[in-house]
């Protein structure tokens, strides 16, 4: 049996909502005579936590982690994770419960925690690296190693308020990328910063859980990095963990649960909706052609995949534009890209559909993403993950149920022909 | 129910009393070493005169008392030229009321990183009073320098209480500390505590002799006076530098057993509820 080096027993967290204000300092005394000098534990809590003004940002929460393994959290935004995770490193203190660990642990709730703008790069990582809990003679033993992996070199000794908004990132990253403790706690900090920077990062990651053998913690979004990256998804719920296992089964458990509001995205305001200076996006849409009584996306469903957009730039008249859409697998793996033909526009409403045909995709969760290239190509904006949807397997007169396997499953006709044959009377 | 056992560290929603973890502060050095350099590059950066600002500040503040009180209010400094008289005063009190107004915000300013990483939170107070620290010795280096002219003039002279000087400006340390760590764990939560203390302080600064020496409270008053621990190790600073009697040596122990119970106190209540307050931070 492999070595412990986490294990969450009973873990809650309880918070009191509202203004702390007056009226609190009688509270708190009374709440003080009883717990410290009366030993009473936990007064009213129950009672409490029944009114408007408490809330349990976690409940009962009980797991264990083995060394060198890669947990990925998961779960909608206030689901508890990063509450979890403050608890973990040691930022604040659970209302019930023990945590109990192994080994250093250093948490990445953020890229450059305590970063000082007037203090050069140079300055910076060493004490950034000293907050995260790095000796200085490690940061300064990796430091070439630091400087290389963020490729700021040149402006090393300048001050970090002067740098932009990505470099300052790429440094803090590269310092946190080098963490040397057996435990790291990250936090949805891949968010930031390009995309190749964000491989580049998820690459360390990976490398430091499988060469060195470190336990990481991670919570994010991107849940194509947790199946990457871990190899085990912890999924909360409202404070409740009510998944552990497998990170395939528990995400797609998750994507069970939220697909509700994935078949549509609407938005009124041009100003607020995803997109950028020259696009923002109206809607999206997947409208399903239910062949079935029972309305679900099966395998037959054909299926209309159907967007409006705003172009919002007046500058580039008569310019010309294409979108392409591309269909993923919940792996990540691209399953088609279909195009669309070039054509002239203004400012305006751009729309634009696609016929996605029954019999073939196979079952499984799928999610579209649209981009929209000017007219060399290159992308103007992305919108990746628009809709998503679960399809669900059918057979008819089924034997077995087991996984059909196949990227796609058309139903081509097959030939099976025989011809009698006998053997012995040749 | 006994699972501690095969761990290094546990969490648990209360912490003992009495666990104060100081040999922590010992793996976090370089951290505070960090902290203390952060602070004194970036305190004078981007400013023409630099570090010169560390002795105008006193510079100045003395000016303006020996004009206010000595030419205008015409208080007595027992036979101390005022420039040397005023200008202790006025380092002692700002390296104390510094440190304490530093220890006091403690939560408040580093909200940021106490939000996002663990380290002893001891570590943030120690390395403000150590910056100042620093700040005050280079002051206490050009008052030397200062004192060493009345000095070679033959108007001033030690005493053998030099001896207890670095021990004094210690407990000075401690005292703001002490008093400092308390503060910050109710200013936390209470924010009154910033208001209250502001007025406080002023009121500190005048039943300290700052600006008068203690030799000019009425009979009646000594005993309370010399109460505040602050008192005598003013009173014990200037004493080493201007042989000025001190008025009772054993006000000198009651301070330090003062300081050393505040300092103790406050230490285990810092401790022991340094990762609560931020639920209310």
């Amino acid at each position: 049996m492999s070595e412990k080096v986490i294990q969450a027993e009973n873990i809650s967290k309880y918070y009191q909502l509202g203004v702390i204000g007056s009226g609190t300092l009688k509270k708190d005394m009374q709440k003080w005579w009883s717990e410290s000098v009366l030993h009473r534990n936990q007064p009213n809590t129950e009672q409490d936590a029944n009114s408007k003004h408490h809330i349990w940002a976690l409940r009962d929460i009980n797991f264990e982690i083995n060394k060198g393994e890669s947990i990925g959290f998961v779960g909608k935004n206030g689901s508890g994770k990063s509450t979890l995770l403050k608890i973990i490193s040691r930022i604040i203190l659970p209302t019930t419960g023990a945590i109990r660990g192994n080994g250093r642990v250093a948490s990445l709730l953020e890229v450059g925690t305590g970063f000082h703008p007037e203090l050069s790069g140079r300055e910076n990582i060493i004490l950034n690296g000293q907050i995260l809990g790095m000796k200085k003679s490690e940061v300064i033993q990796k430091f070439d190693e630091i400087v290389d992996f963020s490729g700021v070199e040149r402006f090393i000794d300048t001050p970090v308020k002067r740098y932009s908004s990505g470099m300052y990132v790429r440094l803090a990253f590269a310092v946190a990328a080098h963490l040397n403790t057996d435990i790291l706690i990250v936090d949805e900090v891949l968010a930031v910063g390009d995309a190749e920077f964000q491989k580049k990062c998820l690459g360390k990651m990976k490398e430091v859980s499988k060469e060195d053998g470190k336990t990481i913690l991670f919570v994010s979004h991107n849940l194509q990095a947790v199946r990457n990256l871990c190899n085990r998804a912890i999924y909360l719920e409202n404070g409740q963990l009510i998944g552990n296992g497998k990170p395939d089964a528990i995400i797609s458990d998750y994507l069970t649960k939220e697909k509700v509001e994935a078949l549509e995205q609407e938005y009124e305001n041009s100003n607020s909706a995803p997109g950028n200076q020259f696009i923002r996006i109206k809607s999206v849409r997947l409208i399903p052609q239910y062949v079935n009584e029972l309305n679900i996306i099966d395998i037959r469903t054909p299926m209309l995949f159907q967007f409006e957009c705003w172009n919002l730039d007046n500058q580039i008249k008569n310019d010309r534009l294409s979108v392409s859409i591309e269909l993923y697998s919940l792996t990540g793996e691209c399953i088609f890209k279909v195009m669309s033909p070039v054509i002239d526009v203004q400012q305006g409403i751009i729309s634009g559909s696609v016929h996605i045909p029954g019999n073939f995709l196979n079952n499984g969760y799928y999610y579209i993403s649209i981009s929209f290239l000017d007219k060399k190509g290159t992308s103007i904006f992305d919108f990746p993950a628009s809709v998503a949807v679960d399809i669900a397997d059918y057979r008819e007169n089924a034997s077995s149920f087991d996984n059909w396997i196949g990227a796609i499953r058309p139903q081509f006709e097959v030939n099976l022909d025989f011809i009698k044959y006998n053997l012995e009377s040749a | 129910m006994n699972q501690t056992k095969g761990w290094e560290w546990e969490l648990k929603p209360h912490k003992k009393w009495f666990q104060l973890e100081l040999s922590e502060i010992k793996n976090y050095s370089g951290l505070l070493q960090s902290f203390i350099r952060r602070e004194l590059i970036a305190g004078y950066q981007q400013t023409v005169m630099g570090v010169f600002w560390l002795v105008l500040q006193p510079l100045f503040t003395t000016l303006f008392y020996v004009l206010v009180f000595s030419r205008i209010v015409k208080v007595s400094t027992d036979g101390t030229p005022p420039l040397l008289f005023y200008m202790s005063g006025s380092i002692i009190w700002s390296f104390f009321s510094d440190c304490l107004s530093s220890c006091m915000y403690c939560f408040i300013h580093n909200a940021h990183i106490f939000n996002k990483v663990y380290f002893p939170r001891i570590i943030a107070p120690l390395s403000m009073v150590s910056t100042h620290a620093v700040r005050f010795f280079i002051q206490f280096l050009f008052f030397v320098l200062i004192y060493l002219y009345y000095f070679i003039c033959g108007t001033v002279h030690p005493s053998l209480y030099l001896l207890f000087l670095p021990f004094t400006l210690i407990l000075v340390a401690a005292l703001a500390l002490g008093i400092g760590l308390i503060l910050s764990i109710f200013m936390a939560k209470y924010r009154d505590i910033e208001q209250i203390m502001n007025f406080v302080l002023r009121f500190l600064m005048f039943v300290t002799p700052v600006v008068y020496p203690a030799s000019i409270i009425p009979k009646t008053y000594q005993m309370w006076f010399w109460l505040n621990p602050l008192t005598p190790l003013i009173e014990t600073f200037r004493s080493a530098f201007f042989s000025t009697p001190i008025f009772n040596t054993s006000y000198i122990f009651i301070s330090i057993i003062t300081v050393v119970a505040i300092l103790f106190i406050a230490l285990v209540v810092f401790k022991r509820n340094e990762i609560k307050v931020m639920d209310t931070l």
